[in-house]
């Protein structure tokens, strides 16, 4: 009898005390971050990117004692390149873990259903790395901000260049879906805008594994450019494919935008033609080595030894959404979303070569683009890219996205202060 | 002329496409021929060996230590070589252990066994991507056979060729196997009448054992010969499964030429659609096989089997 | 597979007692950690794989690309919806037709096969319908999904239901799915549920017993097709959009492992046990581990090595229940 007495009498006061100090704890309510990423199917790769660097920003944040004073906490759950997933992902977050805030995309799909429910909510989405130029035209909500250039953008850098450079017969590869066809429509416009001549289109379908045939016409064809919108396993297939055949030197190709997560730890001869990317580790710009620094610092187990694009948006997105939840002292996301689409970052902070803005019609992020090709030259296997020039984020506005893109009004959109 | 010179090309292309599909298919059409059970993780056994053929040929050699430096100064021949023997052979022992996983199910609703394989197929490629990650590998290949090599004013690839010519290698070793040696024709009679090839003396659950490794290790082998060019990642088994299963089925179940020359039809149809209809090209194995199935019931030279039920 | 062939009664204990968990649901999940939108799913994946299982464990017939009916009723919801602005029943109406339509289609092609020539043919049909899906831009949106299907406010004289709520999709789901629970009960105790099982045991009999077997699996496909087709437009419903994904092999894979597990061979239940230990291990699941899919098919294997008869076979083992054997070889009176 005993015995029991002083066990229960220990384990009260141990709860006891174990309360306390989590009372303690909690007297600021945290604010949770919901991640919707894919950890999955064929962005698994990218999405761990996105994910690292959001947690970054996040990790600074909770580093000065959270946002507003609060401590940042995070969910996640994989979406499973799926959009149903996504849904319900979204849905759990915001109904179940009463997350504040989603961030995280790759895939369009899932964009848009993790979207459309964070907009019945009224709860802020950053679409961190979906380069569909939907996303931020007709797919476009007044909760959603867009943090990557898009297949326009990349494909107004990256064609001005090759006309100029390489010559005026065009043969597009088109991979058989939304994407491929916005980034190939763009790459036609500017290319005949600019006197070349498309000879040929070949359209791939999705999950193509064999480019022979597609290869074969190239060769019958003998274009000067070869304008690629391939995108996913897909690209990374050509790619092989064109390089065992070392048939990337005899024409000039553009591929649109190469994701960084798409091919480190590859051969660099895969990574033949020009491409366009937002940011590379080894700009020469203030700040940038410092940041690598960080990043290596923080993953150091990771197989990705120095971070890309990816990585960028993604920490950019997080940053500047708990830099202007900061700015507008309150979670509410009406004043959130309006200091959201004031945002303007100079180049300096940003580590770009221009200014990064945020388009308040289309919500947007506007910010320098890099032209790229594989740097050859260097022995050191993280350096893929040889970066050659760049162009400011207004030679490469998309044209058609504020015309696309009709965002809800205030009104029509809940209030949501977590 | 001009339509003939420009058709060449894609013809040769298709039947290459063709040999390698019917690679893909062999180590498939050989258990399901012979044992009758079809096996869904055949496109994860497809990635596994690739996979484990890339961790052969280049090892984290700092964990091996001295040997692991030794071994690193082969050349990469000589390492590609040994990958492609050892593989497999792992492989199979995955193998053996699926088949006595199945056993279980021989004799119930042939559901069991296959949908036991989809599971084994879900936990594989799920497996591979916890271990490896999900990001894209490459798979090393001895310089020799890369490249290309022009004929008649055209770029051809040399892998292609080698891995061609491997895959028919590959399908006059098994036609060996199945017809010229006693073993097939003992598990063919096994798959219908067990309890008299028993009553011979014939360990008969070991041989389907050994079969069903055979079958796994030419899945690796497949893997290994594929993934260079069509790239190596966790759900790349996906790519091997779909077309084997199609293959088989579009030359009838039952028969192993049947296979071949579905296999190589299938490569036809693709190359073919691929120049002059690319968006269908994908597709254009499914309308193949619609079509083909609606005349011909049992395929192009399937015989009645118990599948069917 | 359960049944008499003298009928049964409308409503049974065991459809009383998940009436009762269905309609109480949303006042206790969040004390356990679910959510109403989880709910909703579960639903739609019982209606779903109750439709599938009158083809897979009443008939025999297995398919692996059932997918493509329940994105059909996905579209077809949504696009009556958008284009033609009727009211969600009307909306669902004309995704059961969309699915029964395509699935009638199919079954064309389909029902004097079966085992594994059937099977196959059931994934190149579904390959094709999600390869036109995402092909078709113009039509379903591709991959970026068929957007802003925005829940309805649906007024009824003075009562107005605001479908923008997830309790109310929620209880709209859960008597569809009561509804059609009772509708299919009555359908595998029919002469025509009987003939169902007749084939599955033995169509050569079957037919020679005076079956038109070859209506009876165009009907029985044609149907599933139907009740995929309804689970597809009320998944259009709560996530306001169609996409490609659904008619995918993967996707059309889970539908049949999830009435397995259940146990669907052996029971009308297993569906629906299925469909619900498979949405709330992929929550569950999903939100602590990456690799849920891995202990799911971990999962799979074992059941299909130890119990095949999925859970409602294991549950009846367990209470020791006296039940009729799941495939016991004297055949079924079978009612001509």
């Amino acid at each position: 009898m005993p015995k029991h007495t002083l066990a229960a009498a220990s384990l009260l006061s141990l709860a006891a005390v174990m309360t306390a100090s989590v009372a303690l704890a909690q007297d600021a309510k945290p604010i949770i971050i919901g991640i919707t990423s894919d950890a999955s199917g064929q962005y698994a790769n990218s999405g761990a990117e996105d994910r690292r660097g959001m947690q970054m920003a996040i990790d600074e944040f909770n580093a000065k004692g959270g946002v507003l004073g609060r401590p940042i906490e995070t969910v996640f759950v994989d979406t499973e390149t799926t959009p149903a997933t996504g849904s319900r992902v979204a849905e759990r977050m915001i109904t179940r873990d009463g997350a504040a805030f989603l961030i995280g995309a790759v895939s369009s799909g899932v964009a848009n259903a993790v979207s459309q429910v964070a907009q019945k909510y009224g709860v802020i989405y950053l679409n961190t790395n979906s380069s569909s130029p939907t996303e931020s035209g007709k797919d476009c909500h007044l909760t959603k901000f867009v943090w990557d250039g898009n297949g326009t953008n990349f494909a107004i850098a990256t064609t001005k260049a090759a006309i100029e450079e390489m010559g005026k017969d065009w043969l597009l590869i088109t991979n058989d879906y939304g994407w491929g066809h916005d980034t190939s429509a763009a790459n036609r416009k500017l290319a005949e805008a600019n006197g070349a001549t498309i000879i040929k289109e070949i359209l791939v379908p999705q999950g193509t594994r064999d480019f022979t045939s597609v290869l074969i016409d190239l060769q019958t064809v003998n274009p000067d450019v070869v304008a690629a919108a391939v995108g996913g396993d897909d690209l990374k297939a050509l790619r092989t494919q064109v390089a065992d055949l070392n048939m990337g030197e005899q024409f000039g190709w553009i591929n649109n935008q190469q994701d960084w997560a798409d091919v480190y730890g590859l051969p660099k001869t895969n990574l033949f033609g020009v491409f366009g990317t937002t940011w590379y580790y080894k700009l020469d710009l203030p700040g940038v080595a410092d940041f690598v620094a960080k990043y290596q610092a923080a993953y150091p187990d990771t197989q990705m030894k120095v971070p890309g694009n990816v990585f960028f948006n993604g920490y950019w997105a997080t940053r500047s959404l708990l830099e202007a939840v900061e700015r507008a002292g309150t979670t509410n996301n009406h004043a959130v979303i309006k200091e959201l689409e004031q945002l303007r970052i100079p180049a300096a902070v940003r580590m770009q070569d221009d200014d990064a803005y945020m388009n308040p019609k289309t919500h947007q992020m506007q910010q320098t683009v890099y032209l790229a090709t594989a740097n050859l030259a260097s022995d050191d296997p993280d350096d893929l890219f040889k970066i050659l020039g760049h162009s400011t984020p207004d030679a490469v506005v998309d044209a058609g996205a504020e015309a696309a893109c009709k965002l809800e009004s205030f009104e029509d959109t809940p209030v949501y202060e977590p | 002329m001009g339509m003939v010179s420009s058709l060449l090309p894609h013809l040769i292309n298709g039947l290459a496409l063709g040999l390698l599909f019917a690679l893909i298919a062999l180590g498939f059409t050989l258990i399901v021929s012979v044992m009758e059970v079809i096996n869904l993780a055949h496109g994860s056994l497809f990635a596994l060996g690739a996979y484990i053929a890339m961790v052969i040929i280049s090892p984290d050699l700092v964990m091996l230590g001295a040997a692991g430096e030794l071994y690193g100064d082969l050349p990469l021949a000589v390492r590609y070589v040994i990958a492609l023997v050892l593989a497999p052979l792992v492989i199979a022992v995955i193998g053996f252990g699926l088949e006595i996983l199945l056993r279980r199910t021989y004799g119930k609703k042939k559901e069991y066994g296959l949908l036991l394989t989809f599971g084994a197929a879900l936990v594989f490629e799920e497996a591979i991507r916890l271990v490896w990650g999900p990001a894209e590998r490459v798979l090393p290949v001895p310089p020799g056979i890369t490249g290309g090599f022009i004929f008649n004013g055209m770029i051809y690839s040399n892998y292609r060729i080698y891995a061609m010519v491997f895959g028919a290698a590959a399908i006059g070793v098994v036609w060996l196997f199945l017809n010229r040696t006693p073993y097939g024709a003992i598990i063919k009679a096994g798959a219908h009448d067990d309890e008299m090839v028993r009553a011979l003396g014939i360990n008969l659950p070991r041989l389907r054992m050994l079969v069903f490794g055979f079958g796994a290790a030419l899945a690796a082998v497949a893997g290994i010969i594929l993934t260079p060019i069509w790239g190596l990642r966790p759900h790349v088994g996906v790519d091997a499964t779909i077309p084997a299963f199609l293959i088989i089925v579009l030359g009838g179940i039952g028969s192993f030429w049947g296979a071949v020359f579905a296999g190589l039809l299938v490569g036809l149809v693709v190359g073919i659609t691929g120049a002059y209809a690319s968006d269908w090209s994908i597709l254009s194995m499914y309308i193949l096989l619609i079509v083909v199935l609606t005349f011909r019931s049992r395929g192009l030279l399937g015989k009645k089997t118990a599948l069917e039920l | 597979m359960l049944t008499s062939p003298t009928g049964a009664p409308i409503v049974t204990k065991a459809m009383l007692v998940l009436f009762a968990i269905l309609f109480t649901y949303p006042l206790w999940a969040k004390y356990v950690g679910l959510y109403d939108y989880l709910g909703i799913e579960i639903a739609i994946f019982a209606l779903y794989a109750l439709g599938f299982n009158l083809l897979l464990g009443y008939t025999g017939l297995p398919s692996f690309g059932h997918g493509a009916y329940f994105g059909v009723g996905a579209y077809g919801y949504s696009m009556a919806m958008v284009e033609l602005g009727t009211s969600p029943l009307v909306g669902l109406l004309l995704a059961i037709l969309a699915g029964a339509v395509s699935a009638g289609l199919v079954a064309l092609f389909l029902s004097h096969r079966r085992g594994i020539y059937f099977a196959l043919m059931t994934i190149a049909f579904g390959q094709i319908f999600w390869f036109l899906s995402i092909k078709l831009r113009w039509l379903t949106g591709g991959e970026d999904g068929y957007l802003n299907v925005l829940r309805p406010v649906v007024e009824l004289g003075s009562l107005k239901i605001d479908f923008g709520s997830n309790v109310t999709v929620y209880y709209f789901a859960a008597v569809l799915l009561a509804l059609m629970v009772m509708l299919l009960w009555r359908v595998v105790h029919s002469p025509f549920g009987t003939a169902l099982q007749a084939i599955r045991m033995n169509e050569v009999r079957a037919r020679s017993a005076g079956y038109n077997v070859w209506l009876v699996k165009w009907t029985v496909f044609t149907l599933s097709g139907a009740v995929a087709g309804l689970a597809g437009g009320l998944l259009a419903l709560t996530q306001e959009s169609a996409y490609p994904n659904v008619m995918s092999l993967h996707a059309s894979g889970f539908v049949v492992m999830m009435t397995l597990l259940g146990g669907g061979f052996v029971s009308f239940w297993g569906p629906v046990v299925g469909a619900a230990l498979f949405i709330l291990a992929r929550d569950i699941l999903g939100a602590a581990t990456e690799a849920w899919l891995l202990w799911y098919g971990l999962l799979f294997i074992v059941v299909m090595l130890f119990e095949p008869e999925g859970a409602v076979g294991a549950w009846r083992r367990l209470a020791g229940l006296f039940v009729r054997p799941a495939r016991r070889e004297a055949s079924p009176k079978v009612v001509p």
